[in-house]
């Protein structure tokens, strides 16, 4: 009785066994007409949920394109798509349509396993004009010939360096313009009780650790202004007179001095080594210090700064210029374009399905399908205001595509957005009244502050080639010495250490970097 | 007259150099539960943080429950994703554990055997790709050219047979006495009656302890969903969970919160303890088993 037991208990598992492999289901082409089309995409929001099986441009793609689309987003870290990428590479199990890095690009495009689409651009005439200008092109160009499309992924120069207007108010101080006015403001600041509560609990200075794509090396993005007064932001010198790695420059040696005096005095919050983004963010939102580098919509979008109109009513936080430095030079910090590779797979090519992809890719860039991917169904997920914005409908099912539900349906929305337009920046960053205090926001308005500062503009500097993982070790380590006292800061020892810093292998990072800026035009 | 059973006490006498040694042990065993229990603690109150809290982090972890919010649980448990990458979870554990225990009993059982015929070089065999791994691409490649990509069984199939999980049972078969394996035979049992009949009944602790090794090892598995399943709808609860905690979207590139009014924080903090749960669920049950099952082949002689 009891074999027959366990005889029954193992015959059923392998009943359940049949129901799991089940779940596979084998690729076939269509021998309906259609044209299959195996996608994988950078989902707008990985957390929420896939594209739902119902969308209705998979209908449109069907039955006006003649494309069956299968879309499956990548994953959400760029190491992990990376992997992926690589691994469907080894096996040759690429998708036909498919987002990678650069450097996954580079080897696919050596492997021969992209397709050369150097002709597209002109079977897709409206998303070439808004998106792909020379520099896109160029980005993916090798050898004269284009093997995929660089398109817009963030939005550039949204960033700035901002401050408590009111607790200067308080203190009866101006704006700062400059390094040593910045630092006598921290000072401030940290010292002078500028929130009036009496006690010592605030700093002048917040940051994190924050290295960007490779382009704005440690201590990272959010020193970036102080670094810009002494012309030493981003990882390089883009210049073609005076190409290099910034830290090997005199002018990097004064900024080190001004942030180690930073530490010492302590205007500097000293939890920033430790802070993830999440706790920096919080840090602030409570008063723990009144300037610092910060994202637009992470600043004054709606839900971003309800927690700080709450704790600070009264508060406000400013867009001020980026200091200006003992030689004139100012900078809020590296502006790139963040172009994201777009590649169809070499077989997808030879099985002669370029041609739909570039229809697939125009629809979604322009007209209705721009609309669709951005976002959604005009009634369900959207409605237009008076100026023709759309914005998200507030509905019981969560349809709207500011709603949890609706969400899921501009998974394709990176698609399609170029991060530039007026409807897009309009509709994605709404004019609101703060909850607490009631003041008009608006998020756009930050934007468009920020963006109109200094920035410096380069090209490519996030994709120049990072260097090997101890000499990046070796480079954190050491300025991190430096600032913590470990290593004593003088001019002798920092020469010392840059000629250690070239003995693990600085100098031939930077000629292997001169060499690629060459050789994609990357140089100013 | 039958021999009286008593039961004594027996006063031990602690000296001063004992006492010295349990003040120690307990300090440094008060010390390392606070140390592993802080971050935990830490995790949970944080999961109940409400969106209008104001105050520090220690200050957070120190609420009174009454304040405490579920926003973020009812965001979670409201979440399609989230009930989808349960469901996908919980299908891969146990589908996952069946399968491999159904392998793994056999194996063991085999090699336990004292006069199986090529035992050593049966063990050499299974040895070998324990100790040589053949990497991402070869196994990415097996799998892709196996038909396993986008099926939940690509993700407990390559590690379902674990050596290291077939040792520890082949110890403890070769713990149960020999004899009884004889008096089956004797009794007219095939191999396969005497390991249902005879072995298993017997192995309840080794089922169970290895059962939980291959649970944790694929409910907690990120990289092999993440490497096979493309198909969004097959993902499992790890994969989601990531997404989450690197949701830059959450708080800066878009207009709204994917999970509703609880902060980011205390969504993240959420989904870290409900990926917890059925795991700290299962170990009180199978915990009596597992020191037995643990120690299995600890002792020979």
């Amino acid at each position: 009785m009891k074999t027959k037991r366990i005889m029954m208990t193992v015959l059923l598992s392998l009943l359940a066994l049949s129901f799991v492999f089940a779940e596979g289901q084998a690729e076939t082409k269509t021998d309906n007409g259609l044209t299959h089309i195996e996608m994988w995409y950078n989902a707008t929001q990985t957390e929420v949920g896939p594209l739902p099986d119902d969308w209705v441009g998979y209908d449109i793609l069907r039955d006006e394109f003649g494309i069956e689309l299968e879309a499956y987003s990548l994953p959400s870290n760029t190491d992990d798509q990376e992997v992926k990428i690589r691994a469907a590479m080894a096996a040759d199990e690429l998708p036909d349509f498919f987002v990678a890095s650069r450097a996954a690009f580079l080897d696919l495009v050596k492997a021969g396993m992209v397709a050369d689409v150097t002709d597209c651009y002109a079977l897709m005439p409206e998303r070439t004009a808004i998106m792909f200008d020379q520099d896109a092109i160029n980005f993916t160009t090798i050898d004269g010939r284009s093997y995929g499309f660089g398109t817009p992924s963030v939005i550039v120069k949204n960033e700035g360096l901002v401050i408590r207007k009111d607790w200067l108010d308080n203190l009866g101080l101006e704006i700062p313009t400059t390094i040593d006015e910045l630092y006598d403001v921290m000072y401030a600041f940290t010292y002078n009780d500028p929130d009036g509560n009496g006690k010592n609990d605030t700093y002048g200075f917040g940051a994190f650790i924050e290295t960007g794509s490779g382009h704005e090396i440690y201590p990272g993005r959010r020193f970036q202004p102080l670094l810009g007064a002494f012309a030493s932001e981003g990882t390089w010198d883009m210049s073609a007179d005076n190409f290099g790695l910034q830290v090997r420059q005199p002018e990097y040696y004064d900024f080190m001095v001004v942030l180690k005096k930073m530490m010492e005095t302590g205007v500097i919050d000293p939890t920033w080594m430790a802070y993830k983004k999440d706790d920096f963010r919080a840090a602030w939102k409570q008063g723990k210090f009144g300037i610092f580098r910060e994202q637009n919509s992470a600043l004054h979008s709606e839900n971003n700064y309800a927690p700080f109109d709450k704790n600070f009513p009264e508060g406000e936080l400013i867009v001020i210029d980026p200091p200006v430095g003992p030689n004139g030079d100012s900078s809020v910090g590296p502006a790139v374009r963040g172009l994201r590779i777009w590649c169809v797979s070499a077989d997808a090519a030879a099985e002669g399905k370029l041609e739909k992809i570039c229809e697939m890719f125009e629809w979604m860039g322009a007209g209705e399908g721009y609309i669709l991917c951005g976002w959604g169904q005009e009634g369900i997920n959207f409605y237009y205001d008076e100026a023709g914005i759309p914005v998200s409908l507030d509905t019981d099912a969560q349809l709207g595509f500011g709603q949890a539900v609706g969400q899921t349906y501009i998974q394709l929305r990176s698609m399609a957005f170029n991060y530039a337009s007026d409807l897009e920046l309009v509709s994605r960053y709404p004019s609101y009244n703060a909850p607490t205090s009631g003041k008009p926001m608006s998020s756009l308005e930050t934007l468009y502050d920020m963006q109109s500062r200094k920035w410096t503009m380069t090209n490519g500097q996030d994709s120049m080639p990072l260097p090997t993982t101890d000499l990046k070790t070796f480079y954190e380590q050491g300025i991190a010495e430096f600032l913590t006292g470990k290593r004593e800061l003088t001019k002798d020892n920092w020469t010392k250490w840059v000629a250690e810093l070239d003995k693990m292998g600085a100098t031939a990072w930077e000629a292997e970097g001169k060499a690629y800026a060459e050789a994609n035009s990357y140089l100013i | 007259m039958g021999k009286k059973k008593t039961t004594e006490s027996v006063a031990v006498r602690l000296t001063a150099a004992d006492r010295t040694f349990n003040v120690i042990i307990n300090t440094i065993m008060g010390i390392l539960l606070f140390i592993i229990a802080l971050p935990l603690w830490s995790t949970i109150t944080l999961s109940f943080r409400p969106a209008d809290f104001i105050g520090t982090y220690i200050e957070g972890m120190f609420m009174a429950p009454w304040n405490w919010s579920f926003d973020a649980y009812k965001s979670l448990l409201g979440n399609n994703g989230f009930l989808l990458a349960f469901t996908n979870s919980l299908k891969i554990l146990v589908y996952g554990v069946a399968v491999a225990l159904l392998l793994t009993i056999p194996i063991a059982y085999g090699l336990s055997i004292k006069d199986l015929r090529g035992k050593k070089f049966l063990t050499i065999y299974i040895i070998i790709p324990y100790v040589f791994n053949v990497g991402i691409v070869p196994t990415y490649i097996l799998i892709a050219k196996a038909g396993l990509t986008n099926n939940l069984a690509s993700v407990f199939l390559p590690t379902c047979i674990s050596t290291y999980n077939c040792l520890i049972m082949r110890s403890f078969f070769e713990g149960i006495p020999g004899e009884l394996r004889e008096s089956a035979s004797i009794d007219g049992c095939s191999e396969f009656q005497t390991l249902v009949k005879i072995m298993l009944p017997l192995s309840k602790a080794i089922i169970m302890t290895i059962g939980l090794y291959y649970g944790v090892q694929f409910w907690n598995d990120y990289f092999r969903p993440m490497l096979y399943l493309t198909k969004d709808y097959l993902r499992p609860l790890p994969i989601l969970l990531r997404n989450i905690l690197l949701a830059a979207g959450m708080n800066e590139f878009v207009e709204a919160n994917a999970f509703g009014n609880a902060p980011v924080e205390a969504i993240k903090a959420a989904s870290v303890f409900m990926s917890a749960i059925p795991m700290v669920i299962a170990y009180p049950f199978i915990q009596k088993y597992f020191t037995k099952g643990t120690l299995a082949g600890s002792v020979k002689g």
